[in-house]
């Protein structure tokens, strides 16, 4: 089992590779939270993590659409 | 047309449609679009959250597409995109007094990896969509519902709501993703697969 300490730092950058990212009021993208507490080597492996994540998604998915170009079409619809 | 070709095309050839408001289309552009402005934003990745500016970036490229005007090179879009990627990074990292000589450092790191002309990123093929598949039905049960659920949220949902829906406590859910994620990585390397490859 690894030491506390990098246990919650994979945690941050696990819940940073997550397409989704809180809004402004005035609708402005914001960094995740979990982002904003890692050290730039969590960063960078949230970066990369990220990245495989994304090529994962993209080429799961029937249309070739990753969760973040999902997630940017869904602020294009009339809800969004 | 099939994806994998419509993908080895230049992008711009969405320009149009995309021009006239077109969501589908722009579908299509981000799809090959998205990765290589993510990839151009490497240098920033330890001082700028590159999700968000990549989203951005996205949605400001839908809001300046109908006025756009290419300079007849291919892909001319996705070099505007990756500058107005790196200029949104850029300004996010003055917003934070990042210290000139590192801006200047990470600046030209970035112009390193300033390459549209690779080419659009491939569409999934067939074979690696059910090598991939297979990856996750053989998960153990836990991380591949997490998984599921992450990649089944399309971005709307905070990780709160995911591990709510799958009755787990958020840190729970957060490691059993991290624990997917290196068992597929570590199955789809056995199937001879790397993703960077595959997908560029």
């Amino acid at each position: 089992m690894s030491p506390p300490e990098n246990r919650q730092s994979e945690i941050l950058i696990e819940a940073a590779t997550t397409a989704w990212r809180p809004r402004s009021p005035s609708g402005e993208i914001r960094p995740h939270p979990a982002w904003a507490d890692l050290d730039p080597a969590g960063r960078l492996a949230a970066y990369e993590a990220t990245q495989f994540l994304r090529r994962l998604e993209a080429a799961r998915d029937p249309e070739g659409l990753s969760t973040t170009v999902k997630a940017v079409l869904a602020r294009l619809s009339p809800t969004g | 047309m099939t994806a994998d070709r419509a993908l080895s095309l230049d992008l711009d050839q969405h320009l149009p449609r995309i021009a006239a408001r077109d969501v589908e289309a722009f579908g299509h552009w981000m799809r090959g679009a998205e990765p290589r402005i993510r990839g151009s934003l490497r240098s920033f990745a330890a001082s700028v959250d590159v999700e968000g500016v990549v989203q951005d970036t996205l949605l400001r490229i839908w809001q300046a597409a109908p006025h756009f005007v290419p300079d007849g090179r291919e892909n001319a879009l996705l070099r505007f995109a990756i500058r107005t990627a790196r200029n949104r990074a850029l300004s996010q990292l003055r917003r934070r007094h990042a210290e000139p000589m590192e801006i200047e450092r990470i600046e030209r790191e970035a112009q390193g990896h300033d390459d549209p002309a690779a080419g659009p990123a491939r569409a999934h093929d067939p074979l690696l969509r059910r090598r991939i598949e297979e990856c996750l039905r053989r998960l153990p049960r836990q991380p591949g519902r997490a998984i599921a659920a992450r990649l089944d949220s399309d971005g709307l949902q905070p990780d709160e709501v995911l591990a709510g829906g799958l009755a787990m406590r958020k840190n729970t859910f957060l490691q059993n993703v991290t624990r997917a994620r290196k068992l597929l990585a570590e199955c789809l390397t056995r199937h001879g697969i790397d993703l960077a490859l595959e997908l560029g």
